[in-house]
């Protein structure tokens, strides 16, 4: 059988074979009291299609693309690699089992029961991987994806059932074909003897109408070493030019090499190498019209809203050093706390102040203020003032009050960002004035509200018939309206930078660094769970948000492989890295470049919108999550701001 | 004129899977066409999986533009001769290499090298230098 038509079999008993794995659910077996091992080196057996090696471009044989997915792999460029932001990534999630050096599956103990823990998996590309199996639950929405995700595991029979979820965007296949960071991806693992059988599901809402099956098969080696690649990028583009914000793509129907592999194998028709879940059953070939659905079992619109619930509530997330993230009621609110008191990046709507302010006093309590037993009595350690032991005094006082909320940062006058300045800086203290404090009762009672100066115009003297002034005690009362703006001195053991974003969303933006932590505070520039909401009326621009997306690409440094190091919170959805940045920073920078070519062309704004040169993105960013922020709202703000320019 | 035709790196370049990262050559580069690139050489970075070699050339409109040249990795490089002295800043050279697919993309990949000062040449499996 001919390689192609062997594909669209695999993939059918592929899909054979897992509707057999996934029958028994219903009824599972318990776990077995002695599962088999699947620990120890294991080689790759090239015996599936597209197996190490890679499709040729624009061969999506077998991948059940819907048109989003189909557009998103034929404008992806190979280039993209060549960026700062990818040099060092490991292969993506579902590429890993197919990638070159083979697998080491090792054991992750409970030292007293002897249970397995996890099971780690690691490739020579990639990080380690963990499987957890002492039933830990996944995290919530708004943490953070990574290129492994988070993994559970679970015994089905001689199966291993392992479920993935949070997981970055990247690649099904190498060299067109993407992923979303919403999609799932559930393996099915069975040891036979000396073979390690993996079947594969990927399960990505937003580019497939059903899930993407394959199987890969390993054989154990008792000689193999799973070796490390380490990465050797550099922070230069490989692309060339002097641009390190380059980014490669091809615009919509610019890609010509989408079926050059088809000059050589002349006998494939067009149709089916462009994917689509139709083309992956039998009944295709046979010319048949009616296919089974099989549709995706993941709800990307209800993954979405989950990383931003609208549910009235605050959700606390620690993130690292000084920060921790609270998500209130969908709002990210930045929060430093430490031994000098508390800072707020932005603060959240007025209708959930209250609940921002409890949930900031517990925090502040138990991690500035923790209860500790006394360590210190008697002889060993004589009191200071000499009327009591400090045992004593320990036990008999009450803990110190939380400490106060120093200062609020304001990224933009966004109403859902400044909304609870005026309760929560009145809640707070600013020893403002020093000495004079005590002379006038309102100087230093207030926590200071620092923000662009455009902020504070906007706050005290709105534009439109019958707008009104914010509260005086609303109002930002440290402005700046240079490049950045440092706070003078250390707070809680940082620096930390405002860097104004010049007409991004708006005229008013910041970016906050806080630099020892590694944090970066982004506000409504970057968002996980829509297009970035410019508004033209206040100044903002389409350049202006790329040019602060590539500010906090130049500013953040990647831990490891791409992933972790300085963390980005977002105006509104998950805790992102670096590579989450690129990721929006690319989308965004494709659809300014596809509306520029579009307008370039003569189309008007309605012409443009009818292209649709957001629909392989629409499904990611233009869902019931970002509210009123629609696909159209962005097309026509980048297409105003592009005329402007003019 | 001389001429050189090197085969000792045909597992790299015609493979092209022994130094793969994440990008495939004939993916990334347009294997049917060819561009010629005369500059000073700025930079060689001598690494795995793949080297680079960045020169500054003229456009067409006189502007001088930075060029990543993609080269085979370490290994494939110490086998034909070539090591991390083999070439300086400020070398002037001639590069035939593969353009990017994509337009306007300041990259290529390698095919042959030549510099002028003494000659030296290296071409990939099959290239003549001229």
């Amino acid at each position: 059988m001919h390689k192609r038509l062997a594909a669209l079999a695999a993939t059918t008993f592929a899909a054979a074979a897992i509707a057999a794995i996934v029958a028994p659910l219903s009824a599972q077996p318990p776990r077995p009291a002695n599962p088999t091992d699947i620990a120890g080196e294991w080689t790759l057996t090239n015996n599936e299609e597209d197996t190490t090696a890679q499709p040729p471009l624009g061969d999506y044989l077998g991948i059940p693309f819907n048109a989003a997915g189909r557009q998103r792999a034929d404008t992806t460029a190979e280039s993209i690699w060549g960026t700062p932001e990818y040099q060092c990534r490991p292969h993506s999630a579902p590429h890993q089992w197919r990638g070159l050096g083979g697998a080491r599956i090792l054991k992750e103990q409970d030292p007293l029961t002897r249970d397995v823990r996890a099971y780690h998996v690691q490739f020579m590309r990639s990080l380690d991987w963990p499987i957890f199996m002492d039933g830990r639950p996944h995290p919530p929405a708004w943490a953070p994806h990574s290129w492994t995700g988070f993994s559970t595991g679970q015994w089905i029979g001689n199966t291993l059932k392992v479920t993935t979820t949070h997981l970055k965007d990247g690649y099904l296949k190498r060299g067109g074909p993407q992923t979303s960071d919403m999609y799932s991806m559930t393996d099915y693992i069975t040891r036979h003897d000396e073979i390690l059988t993996i079947v594969t599901v990927v399960d990505d809402p937003v580019y497939q109408d059903e899930p993407y099956v394959e199987s890969t098969t390993y054989t154990i080696d008792l000689t193999s070493n799973v070796a490390m690649e380490t990465c050797n990028g550099s922070s230069f583009a490989e692309n060339g030019g002097t641009d390190r914000h380059h980014v490669p793509h091809f615009l919509p129907g610019q890609n010509t090499a989408l079926t050059e592999w088809l000059k050589k194998d002349d006998w494939i028709p067009v149709e089916p190498t462009r994917g689509g879940a139709n083309t992956i059953y039998p009944e295709y070939k046979s010319g048949a019209t009616k296919f089974p659905a099989s549709r995706s079992a993941v709800s990307a619109e209800k993954d979405i809203q989950a990383q931003s619930p609208r549910d009235g509530q605050v959700h606390v997330l620690p993130v690292q050093g000084n920060i921790y993230m609270i998500v209130a009621d969908g709002t990210n609110i930045t929060v430093s706390m430490g031994a000098d008191g508390v800072m707020l990046v932005n603060s959240g709507s007025a209708a959930m102040s209250e609940k921002v302010l409890a949930a900031v006093n517990q925090l502040a309590s138990s991690a500035v203020t923790p209860p500790a037993p006394n360590t210190c009595f008697g002889a060993a350690c004589p009191s200071a003032w000499g009327w009591a032991s400090p045992y004593m005094n320990a036990v008999i006082s009450s803990p110190a009050p939380p400490k106060p909320i120093r200062y609020i940062i304001n990224t933009s006058a966004a109403s859902e960002h400044v909304g609870g300045n005026e309760k929560l800086a009145t809640a707070g203290f600013f020893p403002r004035g020093g000495g004079f404090g005590s002379a006038v009762s309102s100087v230093g009672r207030e926590a200071s509200i620092v923000a662009h100066e455009n902020v504070l115009n906007r706050l005290s003297t709105p534009a439109g018939p019958g707008a009104k002034p914010a509260p005086a005690a609303a109002q930002p009362t440290d402005t700046y309206f240079d490049e950045f703006h440092k706070l003078p001195e250390y707070f809680n053991g940082e620096a930390v930078i405002l860097y104004g974003a010049p007409r991004a969303n708006t005229d008013g933006d910041s970016l906050v660094f806080f630099r020892h932590s590694e944090v970066i505070s982004a506000g409504n520039i970057f968002s996980t769970i829509s297009y970035p909401a410019i508004d033209l009326e206040k100044g903002g621009g389409i350049q202006g948000v790329i040019d602060g997306l590539n500010r906090i690409l130049d500013l953040a440094v990647a831990e490891y492989r791409g992933q972790g190091g300085t963390w980005i919170i977002p105006g509104r959805g998950r805790l992102s890295d670096t590579a989450d940045v690129a990721s929006y920073r690319n989308m965004v920078t494709i659809i300014r470049d596809r509306v520029k070519d579009l307008a370039g062309k003569g189309l008007t704004l309605q012409q443009v919108k009818a292209a649709r040169p957001t629909m392989d993105f629409d499904g990611r960013y233009a869902s019931a999550a970002a509210g009123t922020w629609t696909a159209d709202s962005f097309v026509e703000a980048v297409y105003r701001s592009l005329q402007e320019k003019k | 004129m001389r001429r050189v035709l090197l085969l000792a790196v045909a597992a790299s370049l015609a493979a092209g899977t022994a130094a793969y990262a994440h990008h495939s050559y004939a993916a990334t580069y347009d294997v049917t066409r060819e561009v010629k690139l005369e500059g000073k050489l700025v930079q060689f970075v001598y690494r795995n999986p793949h080297s680079f070699v960045h020169i500054s050339v003229a456009d067409d409109k006189g502007v001088q533009q930075r060029w990543a040249v993609e080269w085979s990795g370490t290994t494939q490089l110490g086998n034909s001769g070539v090591n991390k002295e083999t070439l300086k800043v400020g070398d002037d050279v001639v590069i035939m290499g593969r353009p990017s697919r994509v337009p306007g993309e300041y990259r290529a990949l390698m095919l042959t090298l030549k510099r002028k000062s003494d000659g030296f040449a290296w071409g990939s499996p099959g290239q003549q230098v001229d």
